[in-house]
C-alpha cells in the first residue's frame, strides 16, 4: 500500500475534509444568524449556493455512457401527489391545523444549532445536484 | 383536514417514497430517486429549473422566516 497517492497522503486529506467542514459549519452558522429577511441573509444563501454549484460543477465527471434506466413515472406520481398534498395544506387555515413543510421545517429548525446543521446539509445537496 | 390527517398524509407520501426506492433497488424494475434525478439532469433546461428551485429553497428555508 502506497502511503501517497498523486501527492497527497491520507493524512492530508483527512486535514482537507476536516478543514472543509469546518469552513462550511462556520459560515453556515454565520449564514443562519442574519437577519431574517435582510440583504445579509439573501446574499449570504446565495453566495453559498453559487459556491456549491461551481464546486459540484467542477468536478462532474467526463461523460458518461448513457445507461438506459428503468421508468420513472412513479416519482412523477409521487411528486405530484406530494406537491397536491402541500398545495391542500396550504390553502387552508390556521396553519397549526394545516402544516405546510415550510412550517413544520420551521419548527424543527427553531434553533440556531439546528438551522446551521440544515444549512450545512443544503449546501452539500446543492453540490451534490451540481455534479450529477 | 385537521392536523393529524396532514401530517399522517406526509408520513404517507413519505413511506411511499422510502418503499418505492427499496423496490427500486431491489428489482431494478423501476428507477432509483438517483436515476430519475439523473433522467431529469440530462437535459440543460430540467437541470436550470432544479437548481434555481434548490436555491428557492434555501432561500426560503434560511432567509424569509424569523426564527429567533
Amino acid at each position: 500500500m502506497h502511503a501517497h497517492d498523486g501527492g497527497t497522503t491520507p493524512a492530508r486529506r483527512l486535514a482537507a475534509w476536516t478543514g472543509a467542514i469546518a469552513l462550511l459549519l462556520g459560515y453556515a452558522w454565520w449564514a443562519v444568524s442574519r437577519p431574517p429577511f435582510s440583504a445579509a441573509a439573501t446574499a449570504a444563501v446565495l453566495l453559498a449556493g453559487a459556491a456549491g454549484a461551481f464546486i459540484g460543477a467542477l468536478s462532474r465527471g467526463r461523460t458518461e455512457p448513457r445507461v438506459v434506466a428503468p421508468r420513472g413515472g412513479a416519482w412523477v406520481v409521487l411528486g405530484a401527489a406530494a406537491g397536491l398534498w402541500q398545495l391542500a395544506a396550504f390553502l387552508q387555515q390556521p396553519r397549526h391545523e394545516h402544516p405546510t413543510l415550510s412550517s413544520l421545517a420551521n419548527a424543527l429548525l427553531d434553533s440556531q444549532p439546528a438551522r446551521a446543521a440544515a444549512f450545512a446539509v443544503w449546501v452539500l445537496g446543492t453540490v451534490r445536484l451540481a455534479r450529477r | 383536514m385537521t392536523r393529524l390527517v396532514t401530517l399522517l398524509g406526509y408520513g404517507a407520501i413519505a413511506l411511499a417514497a422510502l418503499g418505492l426506492e427499496l423496490a427500486a433497488r431491489r428489482t431494478g424494475r423501476v428507477a432509483t430517486i438517483g436515476q430519475a434525478l439523473d433522467a431529469v439532469l440530462r437535459r440543460w433546461p430540467f437541470r436550470l429549473a432544479l437548481l434555481a428551485g434548490w436555491m428557492w429553497l434555501g432561500w426560503h428555508l434560511f432567509v424569509r422566516v424569523d426564527w429567533r
